[in-house]
């Protein structure tokens, strides 16, 4: 782990424009923080869970599952990045596959930085300070929103309005992409039921 | 082999039997009463012995139907036959007075059966003297009293309100009202009435959709009370946009539901019923000007049942009554049972059900309270219930009393021993919280309101308590601050005046 390892991905989210370009053209990027930032955000997705403050947390402690939590951050990432790559390669995109992981995966940074100490903040919270959680919170959405923007518009070398459009699309095939899965997969279980079906006829009459 | 095989067979139908049983006996111990030191004297208690018919459940913070010791156990029945006047048939309302009369509206034998709660003192009124001739009722279904024992009955089938002295002699009949805001050919069918301390008489009438009809002490309608809102909902909308004119002749009318029953408290508040599908308040409690000002701050809506099969629909109240301290009961006739609320909208207990056991109705259509006890009128039955809190309930009526007449302190034993009875009753750590908070024991009452899940009550003793940590190590804090400051300037200076000794070494 190098030092820039850390300063990098500090440095992209207060400098998109810059940083973006750094990632990808000047080689500054690295998957493996990508992953690690990944990671980060998980655990600050499960300590928000687990220890924000009893004013601000509504979620029953008796339902919180870790997994889950890993399961809802990965697999929308994995979503977005499959879904921008197919629109992107067909709308004359520069990107490849890694570099959209890692713009998503840099822009998420804002998130890990900020939920963490909202998090303990919020147990000294009392009821009329908890509006400044919420708005930090939502602050640190929109920065990753914003540095998304950015990040795809700069790694595919697009035009504000056509990320706009790429972006739109993106949704609309993650969309299609989750109905496709669940199509293919209850297919498979029809074809497993035939099959165990068949089986079965085969055993009783033979 | 066939030995072999038999004796596995007795082994796993043992194993089975004794699964299940040890389950079978605990759920029967975690029914109502079990076992409870604590006593609570002058209210009688139901012996550990009785069981509860119906399933005695509440819903917690998350909304979950969750198992609690019954609240309310049935004790007895009243029939007409007992009190030694002839069975009731279809009754359709009952009252009890401010003494302790029991008033009974007997529909089918067109009469008023009044007595004291024990059976004595029984009294019918089936007739009255008016103007010299004999009348009597026809189909009455609302009967109340006020604070003079003056006996109120609407007398539906006769389109008038009668008014009878306490010995049952006519005083006056309210009939055929007046006023520009009642259209022409009005037919009056007054279904339940009301009367307040200053004797002005509200009336729930058939086909009135307006709201509450108002009368004064002389009986001259004043106007309508509690108006509700008719709320468009926009899919409908949406709908009747797209449709046809035929097709919108075929729809059902935008009308707001009639009112069902009423009560009135001691301030002069009229608690309503409504039996509007799929309305969030169900119950209403009307200020003098008509406005709803019921407090709903519990986990939920007011409004019975949170979970009910599609089948079975949501509840219908039917009949209201308010118990004093804030308390109310409200009779749902979907299921059969009666919810009691706190003056805040938690609802405090459930009990009752639709069955034929002892404690379960038919037709149920009143509910009504002397005391501590609460009596319910089947009028599929054609008797009343009388309902006898056990120690938990009483624990729980008397805890909620002391809370509202701003005794905390007291409150908190009885909350205590609620708790010992049913650990799952958040209600009752959120009242030990309020106590706790009074006595500004800041840091216990947290506890309790987070056990309570009052992120409100929770807020303010947060507050509070951070005020007074803050306070006790402000002197420490700025101490340390201060020390720490004064070093890095001693720091500071000293490297300042060292670099100058250096330079200044190099210089010279």
């Amino acid at each position: 782990m190098k030092r820039d390892d850390f300063k990098f991905p500090l440095h992209v989210i207060v400098h998109p424009f810059d940083g973006f370009w750094d990632m990808k053209y000047e080689q500054k990027g690295r998957l493996r923080v990508a992953m690690i930032i990944l990671f980060l955000l998980v655990v600050a997705m499960i300590l928000q869970k687990q220890f924000a403050g009893f004013l601000v947390n509504f979620n029953d402690p008796r339902r919180l599952n870790s997994i889950s939590e890993l399961v809802f951050v990965l697999f929308p990432f994995l979503l977005w990045s499959i879904a921008n790559w197919s629109v992107t390669t067909l709308m004359g995109g520069e990107g490849r596959f890694k570099d959209i992981v890692m713009a998503t995966s840099y822009a998420l940074v804002p998130m890990v930085l900020i939920y963490p100490p909202m998090t303990l903040v919020s147990r000294f919270m009392v009821q009329e300070e908890t509006s400044f959680y919420y708005l930090l919170n939502t602050v640190a959405v929109l920065w990753f929103l914003g540095l998304l923007f950015v990040g795809i518009m700069t790694v595919h070398q697009f035009t504000p309005a056509k990320t706009v459009l790429t972006c739109v699309l993106t949704v609309i095939v993650m969309g299609i992409i989750v109905f496709l899965g669940t199509l293919i997969f209850s297919m498979l279980q029809q074809i497993y039921d035939f099959l165990l079906n068949i089986y079965r006829e085969l055993i009783f009459r033979v | 082999m066939t030995a072999k095989k038999w004796i596995i067979c007795a082994a796993a139908i043992s194993l089975i039997l004794t699964s299940v049983m040890p389950g079978a006996s605990s759920r029967a111990s975690a029914a109502p009463e079990s076992t409870a030191t604590a006593s609570t004297p002058a209210v009688p208690i139901i012996g550990s012995s009785a069981q509860a018919p119906y399933e005695s459940y509440n819903y917690n913070f998350w909304e979950e139907a969750t198992p609690m010791p019954a609240a309310y156990l049935p004790e007895r029945y009243i029939t007409g036959r007992e009190l030694g006047v002839g069975d009731f048939l279809e009754p359709a309302d009952m009252h009890i007075s401010k003494s302790g009369t029991v008033y009974v509206l007997d529909t089918g034998n067109q009469r008023i059966v009044q007595f004291r709660e024990d059976g004595t003192e029984v009294k019918v009124i089936s007739s009255f003297n008016n103007e010299g001739t004999e009348d009597g009722f026809s189909n009455p279904s609302g009967i109340f009293t006020d604070h003079e024992e003056q006996i109120y009955v609407a007398d539906t089938g006769n389109k008038r309100i009668v008014i009878l002295s306490p010995g049952g002699e006519l005083v006056r009949i309210i009939q055929n009202p007046q006023s520009d805001v009642l259209p022409a050919g009005f037919q009056f069918q007054p279904l339940k009435v009301t009367v307040d301390e200053a004797k002005r008489v509200f009336v729930v009438a058939n086909g009135v959709y307006e709201g509450i009809m108002q009368f004064d002490e002389k009986g001259t309608f004043i106007g309508y009370v509690g108006t509700i809102k008719v709320k468009r909902n926009y899919v409908d909308y949406f709908w009747r946009l797209v449709s046809t004119k035929a097709q919108r002749a075929q729809m059902a009318l935008f009308v707001p539901t009639e009112f069902s029953n009423q009560d009135i408290d001691h301030k002069g508040f009229v608690y309503a019923t409504n039996i509007d599908v799929g309305s969030k308040e169900p119950i209403k409690r009307l200020n003098p000007s008509g406005e709803d000002v019921l407090k709903r701050y519990g986990y939920y809506d007011v409004s019975g049942d949170i979970y009910y099969r599609r089948t079975t629909g949501p509840s219908k109240f039917v009949d209201i009554k308010v118990l004093g301290d804030g308390m109310y009961s409200a009779l749902d006739s979907t299921q059969g049972r009666v919810f009691t609320y706190d003056e805040s909208g938690n609802l405090l207990y459930i009990f009752g059900g639709l069955g034929n056991q002892l404690g379960m109705f038919k037709t149920p259509v009143a509910v009504e309270h002397i005391g501590e006890r609460q009596l319910v009128l089947d009028r599929g039955k054609g008797n009343i219930v009388v309902f006898v809190p056990t120690e938990f309930g009483s624990n729980v009526n008397r805890a909620v009393r002391l809370h509202y007449q701003g005794e905390d302190t007291e409150a908190e034993d009885y909350w205590n021993r609620v708790l010992e009875l049913n650990s799952n009753y958040d209600i009752a750590y959120t009242g030990i919280g309020k106590a706790k908070l009074m006595r500004k024991e800041n840091k216990e009452a947290l506890a309790y309101f987070k056990l309570g899940m009052d992120r409100k009550n929770y807020s303010v003793a947060y507050k509070r308590y951070r005020r007074e940590v803050m306070k006790e190590h402000f002197g420490t804090v700025l101490t340390l601050l201060l020390a720490a400051a004064a070093a890095f300037v001693v720091y500071k200076a000293a490297r300042h005046w060292k670099q100058r000794r250096e330079s200044g070494h190099e210089a010279g």
